[in-house]
């Protein structure tokens, strides 16, 4: 595996709370971590935890309550919605869960794929455009007919790969994927995934998939990160945090998940309980209710991302001595 | 043993705009008391309506063109509405959906819901019903059903609610439950729970089950046996073990290994081309032909018939009629 050094995005502190009649929602709760350049990072979690929420702020979608989000060399927190953030959206672009819904059902493939090149004035004439479009639909395994055609006339396998070509059209350094396959068929998935690895080779990008498919995840990952209730809890390299999962949580989470497998079947170690509401969260570490093995620290001392030895980050009292 | 339900040759098709839809195509299927029955495939193969079609509630524009569902020797499709809501449904046959949250109404609390069931199929005094209540939802190993009963369902997650599904199920004791992609809205670590909840069931009841599902991983966390369907036909039936280890069925062999486990990679992963046809105009022959990289002259010409392999296990290809067997090469 490639070891990358280069900082493309660096999280530092980075809150986004909600305000509601409830109280305050800790949606993302004081993160802290760096993607590099040319690398496939992966978030997991389970709904709720707040995955989403802290790629919509990374992507300025959402303003952060505070912290920093230094990309490429500059902190793009404090950055004017309407005058400055216009550049941002060609550096690093989106593709959504649903291609149903991120869609728009009366325009062409044509329409939605011109848009971008006319937005940030990448192409100046209708030819050009058109040249650029047959282009991008080629790396997505689409041919110049489709172009003609509107969602409803597309497979939801097709419609994700016109999702994708519009994520690429600007070209940009960065693609966040939140849940990319996980509207789609199995039978699908695999395409898209081939898809999106012979891409990202071909023009060099870095990749921030989210999703709560862990296997996902881990085929596709050169990093992970696992979030619980707002936090980062575990992070390191893919074989590292697979092959020994450390956090009481990812142990957990692992365990959960069926293997298609008959003769093996979940392991008793699965999870307790359930998330507990991020408006009132447990006093201390976050996990502390549903750990077994919960110490009295856990309920007092909320446990800070430490490295280890081995080169992860971990935010766990059992390991933090 | 014995099959409670068999459904022989069904075939219905919807009357849509667009035109005739064949959503079923001749599916015969026939499930063995006491065993948990998987039913897996894609979206619009026709699992979901083929779980419908068992409960009788498949909607108006739908039309059952041949074949006969028999529970317990009795046929379902000729029984009139109001005989299928006295003698079969709930008491008989039970189901549970995708989604626990719409499933229960949001302005009765826990107890209200599954006491209407008990009133209905238990055998017991008034007095009882709490009782039976609380013993249901102890049976799903819910925490604290004393003070659960007077919860309203959005004071429960969804993990809960299923479970409080399971509960007013077990209250009509039923003895099928088709249960529809149950745990899809759950979390993973929920819906680990929930089939530990469903593991421990089947063994204490007996329960005979109809799990209808599009993931594979819990279909061999739960099922005995397994159906897989595409566009409307039953292509491969098997026990869970041989289906994962010896699939014939060349859609059954590709959707195993197109399944993200722990230990494979990318690259490891069986791609299917193009996408799943769409039913107004099925493909000719064996409906899978046109994705199939195995396919023969005689494929887009005529219906594979369903041949057994060996006892419980059968498959709906030419190739295994031509004696080839496939190997996914």
């Amino acid at each position: 595996m490639t070891d990358y050094k280069e900082k493309i995005i660096e999280i530092k502190n980075l809150k986004k709370h909600f305000e509601t009649p409830q109280g305050s929602v800790r949606a993302v709760d004081d993160i802290s971590f760096d993607i590099y350049r040319g690398e496939t990072f992966g978030l997991v979690g389970e709904s709720g935890c707040g995955k989403s929420t802290l790629i919509r702020t990374i992507l300025r979608l959402l303003p952060p309550t505070s912290g920093e989000i230094w990309f490429n060399g500059r902190d793009i927190a404090p950055l004017h919605r309407k005058r400055d953030l216009k550049p941002l959206r060609k550096e690093m672009s989106l593709v959504f869960q649903n291609p149903h819904s991120s869609l728009n059902p009366r325009m062409t493939v044509y329409d939605t794929l011109a848009r971008p090149f006319r937005i940030h004035g990448i192409t100046k004439t209708k030819e050009e455009t058109t040249i650029e479009i047959v282009k991008v639909l080629k790396t997505m395994g689409l041919q110049a007919e489709h172009m003609i055609r509107f969602p409803h006339e597309l497979s939801g396998g097709q419609k994700q790969r016109i999702a994708v070509a519009r994520a690429l059209a600007v070209e940009p350094d960065v693609i966040f994927l939140d849940e990319p396959t996980s509207a789609l068929d199995v039978s699908v998935q695999t395409k898209i995934l081939k898809l999106l690895e012979a891409t990202k080779e071909e023009r060099q990008l870095t990749y921030f998939y989210i999703s709560h498919d862990i296997n996902l995840i881990r085929v596709v990952s050169d990093r992970i990160a696992v979030m619980y209730l707002g936090k980062i809890v575990e992070i390191g390299k893919t074989p590292l945090i697979f092959g020994e999962p450390q956090h009481p949580y990812t142990v957990g989470l692992f365990k959960s998940v069926p293997i298609p497998d008959p003769d093996r079947k979940i392991g008793e170690m699965s999870l307790q309980g359930e998330v507990p509401s991020p408006v009132n969260p447990p006093q201390g570490c976050n996990f502390n209710p549903r750990c077994p093995h919960a110490m009295d620290i856990c309920r007092k001392e909320e446990p800070e991302l430490k490295t280890t030895e081995d080169g992860r980050q971990i935010a766990c009292h059992l390991y933090n001595r | 043993m014995t099959n409670l339900i068999e459904i022989d040759n069904l075939k219905l098709s919807f009357d849509t705009e667009e035109g005739k839809v064949e959503a079923l195509d001749g599916i015969t299927l026939g499930i063995r008391e006491g065993t948990f029955h998987g039913l897996i495939g894609e979206t619009g193969c026709g699992k979901s309506i083929t779980g419908k079609a068992v409960m009788g509630l498949i909607d108006a524009n739908a039309l059952i063109e041949a074949g006969e569902i028999r529970y317990k020797g009795k046929d379902l499709l000729h029984l009139t509405e109001k005989q299928f809501q006295k003698d079969i449904r709930g008491n008989e046959i039970a189901m549970i959906f995708q989604d626990p949250a719409s499933s229960l109404n949001p302005v009765f609390t826990i107890e209200n819901q599954i006491e209407e069931v008990v009133k209905m199929y238990a055998k017991a005094a008034r007095s009882e019903y709490r009782e039976i209540v609380i013993g249901h939802l102890k049976d799903v190993k819910l925490p604290d059903p004393e003070t659960l009963i007077y919860k309203y369902p959005h004071q429960l997650s969804g993990g809960m609610k299923q479970r409080v599904m399971i509960a007013m199920m077990l209250a009509c004791k039923p003895s099928l439950l088709i249960a529809d992609e149950p745990t899809t809205a759950l979390d993973v670590s929920i819906q680990a729970q929930f089939l530990k909840v469903l593991r421990e069931l089947k063994e204490a009841f007996r329960m005979t089950v109809l799990y209808i599902t599009h993931n594979l991983a819990v279909v061999s966390e739960i099922c005995d046996v397994v159906s897989v369907m595409y566009a409307g036909r039953i292509v491969e039936t098997a026990p869970v073990g041989r289906l994962f280890r010896n699939p014939q069925h060349p859609y059954t062999y590709k959707l195993i290994h197109s399944v993200l486990g722990v230990e494979n990679s990318l690259e490891d992963l069986e791609e299917i081309p193009g996408s799943v046809p769409k039913l107004i105009h099925p493909p000719k022959g064996c409906r899978f032909h046109p994705r199939c990289d195995k396919r023969l002259t005689i494929c887009d010409k005529a219906v594979p018939d369903t041949i057994t392999v060996e006892d419980g296990h059968s498959v709906a290809c030419h190739l295994y009629t031509a004696g080839e067997k496939y190997d996914g090469l």
